[in-house]
């Protein structure tokens, strides 16, 4: 169930509209994660690129894809791209990397 | 009073831009002459306007308590946002608003009970940046665009989305000025779940239903049959902004759709198709 007050959905609606946090963003994961006061549950599950988790904890389903992109790169995301099979492999296959 | 020429439904898939080429041949093809042709039907209709609804996407609008819609009332506007530009691959492009069309179409939303707020700073992504692509290569027809909840519960209801169409529609007509040429399209759907377990797959059989309830021109059908329900059940988080295009019949003056392609394509995780409605 989507929760707009947790952390990682405030950071996820903020980080896509702000360059200077999206660019370079898995070298800067831990020092806006602890800025937008993740969880360590939220924090853990963002490490893995755990989205399945992430759904858990109520961020927006819309969101979880444009995780995957954040951390693994947008560039030509078709479905053998590494965001779309990071995707596939926490949502889909449920094996969290 | 100003003149609908022409009124449009179609997908804005990001893949169609961001990662075509990953398709089989026989989608490409398909799916480029059916973008090829919804431009082609737009710019025959020589607008001097364009007005447009899609989903915000979770970008723009309030995560808590949005409204239904959000009118664009910039004198200019520029797209793709920075975050999009890799995963659409669509270089950036500049076009002119019309605040003057916007807050005059905010006025009769307002005055018809819509739940609407606006909005002189809109993010773009896939839901203009794709579609624009195909129907005004040049960018050079002013834009009014309708940013609206589509993903965050609770949605505007069809015959909400339908009531605010027949109050563009009336904006349109009795708002806008003498001769103006306007366009209206939507975009969004078919079928397609970011954020689920099927984001891999496309219901085939949904979309084509769907598109032949649109060609009844039956609005109490449609209206009736196409529920928030039966949307999320082809697709969670996704399938709704079909939403949007209840709005665009709501806007059109012949309610009854035609069909100009549909392509199921898995690769570009979403039923692919498009309408026009005729305007007499």
């Amino acid at each position: 169930m989507f929760k707009p007050d947790l952390p990682s959905n405030r950071m996820v609606f903020e980080v896509r509209r702000d360059p200077a946090l999206f660019t370079g963003f898995p070298g800067k994961l831990e020092r806006v994660m602890t800025s937008y006061g993740l969880s360590e549950e939220e924090k853990e599950a963002w490490r893995k690129v755990d989205v399945r988790k992430l759904r858990e904890l109520g961020v927006h389903p819309y969101f979880l894809p444009q995780i995957t992109r954040l951390m693994h790169g947008s560039r030509k995301n078709d479905s053998s791209s590494t965001a779309a099979q990071a995707y596939r492999r926490s949502m889909v296959e449920g094996d969290s990397q | 009073m100003a003149e609908i020429v022409a009124t449009m439904a179609m997908a804005h898939a990001p893949g169609v831009t961001g990662w075509l080429t990953s398709a089989p041949q026989e989608e490409q093809d398909a799916i480029l002459a059916g973008y090829r042709r919804m431009g082609e039907h737009l710019r025959a209709s020589a607008p001097d306007l364009l007005i447009g609804v899609a989903n915000d996407h979770l970008l723009n609008l309030p995560l808590h308590d949005p409204p239904d819609f959000c009118i664009g009332t910039a004198q200019h506007w520029r797209g793709p946002a920075e975050f999009f530009l890799d995963w659409l691959q669509v270089e950036p492009y500049e076009l002119a608003g019309n605040p003057t069309a916007a807050r005059a179409l905010a006025g009769t939303l307002t005055a018809e009970g819509v739940r609407l707020a606006t909005s002189d700073e809109l993010l773009f992504d896939d839901n203009w940046s794709v579609p624009l692509r195909f129907l005004t290569p040049d960018y050079d027809v002013p834009f009014v665009p309708i940013h609206m909840n589509c993903i965050n519960p609770p949605l505007p209801e069809p015959a909400s989305c339908y009531a605010a169409g027949l109050a563009i529609r009336k904006a349109i007509l009795n708002d806008l000025p003498e001769s103006m040429r306007v366009a209206f399209f939507a975009t969004g759907g078919l079928s397609h779940e970011p954020g689920g377990k099927r984001y891999f797959q496309v219901e085939e059989k949904f979309d084509r239903w769907f598109l032949d309830l649109l060609a009844t021109g039956d609005v109490e059908r449609i209206l009736a049959e196409s529920t928030i329900e039966k949307m999320e059940s082809a697709g969670g988080g996704g399938t709704t902004e079909l939403l949007a295009w209840l709005v665009a019949l709501g806007v059109a003056t012949n309610k009854v759709a035609n069909p100009v392609f549909y392509v199921p394509s898995v690769e570009m995780r979403c039923g692919i198709g498009g309408v026009v409605w005729k305007t007499a």
